[in-house]
């Protein structure tokens, strides 16, 4: 058996060493080399685009990037959790119910962006809505702000929180639920001291999914941001391409992936949940 | 809260459709704004006579199709393979690359491209971005095939071996038909993460691999457009009927 | 099928594929540069198939371009990109005995300050930086100054674009667009930063249908992109601002990673055809750098005061130029602060 398994691993250790490793690699070298004159890297090697992330803007933009990933991931949580609770008690029905949450996801997320696009704008269907009811005089500024990109994101992963949640709850014994109902305790208590402790692997779990793209989101925050709000997607992104600063573009990415990885740590114990 | 619950839903499922269906619903309007002036189907002749869309969605379909079969078969034989035995290089290489944000995994993997293909005077291309697709939906599949994995019998496996098949016969004829619903659904799972990937293939794309998520892109950050909302309306149905077909399938 | 026959189709198919393929030619240019029947028609004429895609900002098209296997064959670098892009070894010297309609050009244009005997580059069009703004506002735009006074009702966009963002600072400053100045950059800083609080957003092109539609009032805007708001409404006017304004041209050049020079050549001697100019001028309304082809255009187009300002407003544009790399990333630096401020 064990030469076939060796055959059998070589293609997958073919792919993530030359496809995953090696670039990984290369973006730490480029991370410690100068930027040229024009652009591109150049020698000498160098530690200053690491020391360049702490000065007070980049951070700045740090700190944007985790509230505004922290919020929408709250957001999540607080619009999932319901939900994958009708999901998980609608009986024989759960898989049609949870196939329905899941299937906006299939569709492409620049789509699911740009339909906001589309609602939020001055002339978009919410401001033309507002005004035939004379609820506004002049359409409000729905978008290119802070809220929009919330909005956004939220909507893009809201099904990332409801999986996991829906999985812990599905399995939560009814007997449970049974007794504390049987000890008079009312619905919502019965929520608040049973299920939702019961359920902390699942929105811990869920959070993580929601949180971490969130991070190094940056469709979301150039279009519906309006190019005001800059996350540290944006900035990455802007450094491969309008800045040509390749070297610290690479340290923002290798720290942004530290953070991920430092933040996992905390949270999550082993690589159990998802390999 | 048995009241609650399924109002809240109701909202809940409005919040997750009504954008898109409004979306689509606009798409034949005659209008270029949001006021409802009349039914046109004038959009989807615009989309359709834009030989740039059709290029891109062919672009896109050959990369996806590649990618999947790829990747599938890769991450197939790879995770059997950790089955078998743990791997705990692959297994965390694997888990990194999904929690590696999208615009690191694409920054890198053009970096490695332009790196590498400089030397041997290759251009971007189909290729690369193939090769890229493939790199990220690697982990999607194996994760796939572990958990299917899972529900099978090892004991499946050695009966097999004592009745005298080899390696080779016991994988091909007992193990793989067992986890063929697990590879449809890894295929699947890769197809539709690629057909919808932007971050990634925009960076490392080059001539002649223009694909349907960068010309919306490149048209929604244009503005709002209705042949945008009818380009958006057909790849939603689209791809929301090969998913429930997918899924029906799956399941028998 | 027996396997040798198979082969041999498979042989037969790929010789048939490398025989009967077309010419290709690899083409990346900005958006809005070329009429519909442009391409077409130098595919017929050239019996080639033509590749054609857009970017939407210098630097994205030199990004892409950058390592030397990008695929591309013919860009169109801005003015002061020429000289980096020279420098770069990205570019291939021009061939002036065949270009045949180069003497088209306009006479300022055969020796521009970026490049000035056209060793690297070939001028196509050109425009300058301005502001639109809505006819129902209170007072006309008449200066930069005009965008730090009123946010009208939070409708006011600049330009997603750094050099345009510093251009706009540095002249309502009353220096050179251009400047390196560590301290003239971060003042320009500082007043983009008091602005942003007035701004909707900082967009490029796209803003040019927010404008038609009403959604925006007053935005920094490009004269070529602003000609097509004009004459979308007549609510919109269009102003040079009074203390200076930025210049820039697009210019033609082939990349000497090019497989296909000769095709390239000859595609770059097609665009300076005076009809072929007029189509793409007439569709998108921009400003050509070729004489013979505005000599051919109507009136409207041909002596348009946003296209083609008079002498008097001239005199108050500044070509972009390149700007050291030291500078530059400073600049980044300032532009990062600014949109993320």
């Amino acid at each position: 058996m064990q030469r076939l398994r060796a055959w059998f691993l070589a293609p997958g250790y073919l792919v993530t060493v030359g496809l995953f490793a090696v670039p990984m690699l290369i973006v730490c070298a480029y991370s410690l080399l100068s930027r040229g004159p024009y652009g591109g890297v150049t020698t000498p090697w160098t530690l200053e685009n690491y020391l360049r992330v702490f000065d007070p803007l980049y951070l700045t933009i740090l700190w944007r990037s985790v509230w505004i990933s922290a919020v929408s991931t709250a957001f999540c949580l607080l619009l999932g959790f319901p939900l994958a609770l009708f999901v998980a008690r609608a009986g024989k029905r759960r898989t049609l119910f949870l196939n329905l949450v899941m299937l906006p996801f299939w569709t492409s997320f620049l789509i699911r962006t740009y339909a906001w696009m589309f609602l939020l704008r001055d002339t978009g269907l919410i401001n033309t809505v507002l005004q035939a009811l004379h609820l506004t005089g002049a359409p409000l500024p729905l978008l290119f702000n802070n809220g929009a990109v919330i909005l956004g994101l939220v909507y893009g992963y809201l099904p990332f929180m409801v999986l996991p949640l829906y999985a812990t709850l599905e399995k939560l014994d009814p007997a449970l639920l049974d007794a504390a109902q049987d000890l008079g305790a009312s619905p919502w208590v019965t929520l608040w001291t049973v299920i939702v402790p019961l359920s902390k692997t699942g929105m811990m779990a869920g959070c993580l999914l929601v949180f971490i793209p969130c991070l190094g989101a940056y469709l979301t925050p150039d279009l519906l941001g309006g190019g005001k709000t800059v996350m540290i997607g944006n900035l990455v992104q802007n450094q491969f391409t309008t800045a040509r600063d390749w070297p610290f573009g690479s340290a923002v990415s290798l720290l942004l992936l530290i953070l991920v990885l430092g933040l996992l740590r905390l949270v999550a114990r082993k690589e159990e949940n998802l390999l | 809260m048995k009241r609650f619950l399924p109002l809240y839903a109701v909202a809940a499922y409005a919040f997750l459709y009504l954008p898109l269906l409004v979306l689509s619903m606009f798409s034949f309007n005659s209008s270029r704004f949001s006021v409802w002036e009349g039914f046109t189907l004038k959009w989807y002749g615009e989309v359709f006579g834009n030989e740039n869309l059709l290029e891109a969605t062919i672009n896109s379909l050959t990369i996806g199709l590649v990618c999947t079969a790829i990747a599938t078969a890769v991450g197939t034989l790879a995770g059997y393979a950790i089955w078998k035995r743990k791997s705990s290089f692959i297994t965390n290489s694997l888990y990194l690359s999904l929690l590696t944000p999208e615009i690191v995994t694409g920054v890198s993997l053009l970096a490695f491209f332009q790196f590498v293909f400089r030397f041997l005077s290759v251009p971007l291309g189909m290729h690369t971005v193939i090769l890229a697709h493939v790199s990220f939906c690697l982990a999607y599949v194996v994760i796939v095939i572990l958990a299917r994995l899972r529900t099978f019998d090892k004991a499946l496996e050695e009966a097999s071996m004592d009745l005298g098949a080899n390696e080779w016969q016991t994988f091909w004829y007992v193990t793989v038909p067992a986890m063929l619903p697990g590879i449809a659904a890894a295929a699947l799972l890769c197809f539709t993460v690629s057909f919808d990937d932007y971050v990634i293939t925009s960076l490392v794309a080059g001539v002649d691999s223009e694909t349907l998520p960068m010309v919306i892109y490149s048209m929604a950050r244009k503005g709002v457009s209705p042949a945008v909302n009818a380009l958006s309306a057909m790849i939603t149905v689209a791809l929301g009927v090969f998913v429930l077909l997918a899924g029906r399938m799956e399941r028998k | 099928m027996n396997r040798r026959i198979f082969l041999m189709g498979v042989a037969g198919a790929l010789a048939g594929c490398t025989s009967g393929h077309k010419r290709r030619l690899n083409v990346l240019n900005w958006q809005n540069y070329v009429a519909d029947n442009t391409i077409p028609d130098f595919e017929r004429e050239f019996q080639c198939k033509v590749r054609y895609s857009t970017y939407g900002s210098a630097e994205e098209m030199l990004a892409r371009v950058m390592a030397g296997n990008s695929g591309w064959d013919v860009v169109f670098p801005s003015n002061s990109f020429v000289g980096p892009m020279r420098d770069l070894d990205l570019l291939q010297r021009v061939d002036h005995k065949r270009l045949t309609n180069l003497g088209n050009l306009e006479q300022h244009f055969q020796s521009p300050e970026w490049d000035p005997s056209l060793d690297w580059c070939v001028p196509y069009m050109f425009s300058a930086t301005g502001v639109i703004y809505s006819k129902k506002i209170a007072h006309p735009i008449t200066a930069w100054a005009d965008l730090w006074q009123n946010d009208y009702g939070r409708r006011v966009t600049m330009l997603d674009d750094p050099a345009e963002m510093f251009a706009a600072c540095l002249k309502r400053l009353g220096e050179s667009v251009n400047s390196s100045d560590d301290r003239l950059l971060r003042k320009a800083r500082d007043l983009a930063i008091q602005q942003k609080p007035l701004l909707r957003a900082y967009l490029n092109e796209e803003v040019r249908d927010q404008v038609v539609a009403g959604d925006v009032l007053v935005a920094q805007m490009w004269a070529q992109v602003a000609q097509g708001a004009l004459e979308a409404s007549h609510d919109l006017a269009f102003c040079f601002p009074s203390e200076g304004f930025p210049q820039y041209a697009d210019n033609t050049s082939v990349l000497r990673e090019s497989k296909h020079q000769d095709l390239a050549w000859e595609f770059v001697n097609y665009l300076l055809r005076p009809t072929v100019t007029r189509d793409t001028v007439i569709a998108w309304r921009t400003a050509t750098a070729n004489r013979a082809a505005r000599e051919i255009l109507p009136t409207e187009l041909g002596k348009n005061p946003v296209l083609y300002p008079p002498e008097d407003v001239l005199k108050r544009g500044e070509w972009f130029r390149a700007i050291p790399g030291d500078a530059q990333k400073r600049r980044d630096i300032y532009w990062t602060e600014i949109k993320s401020a």
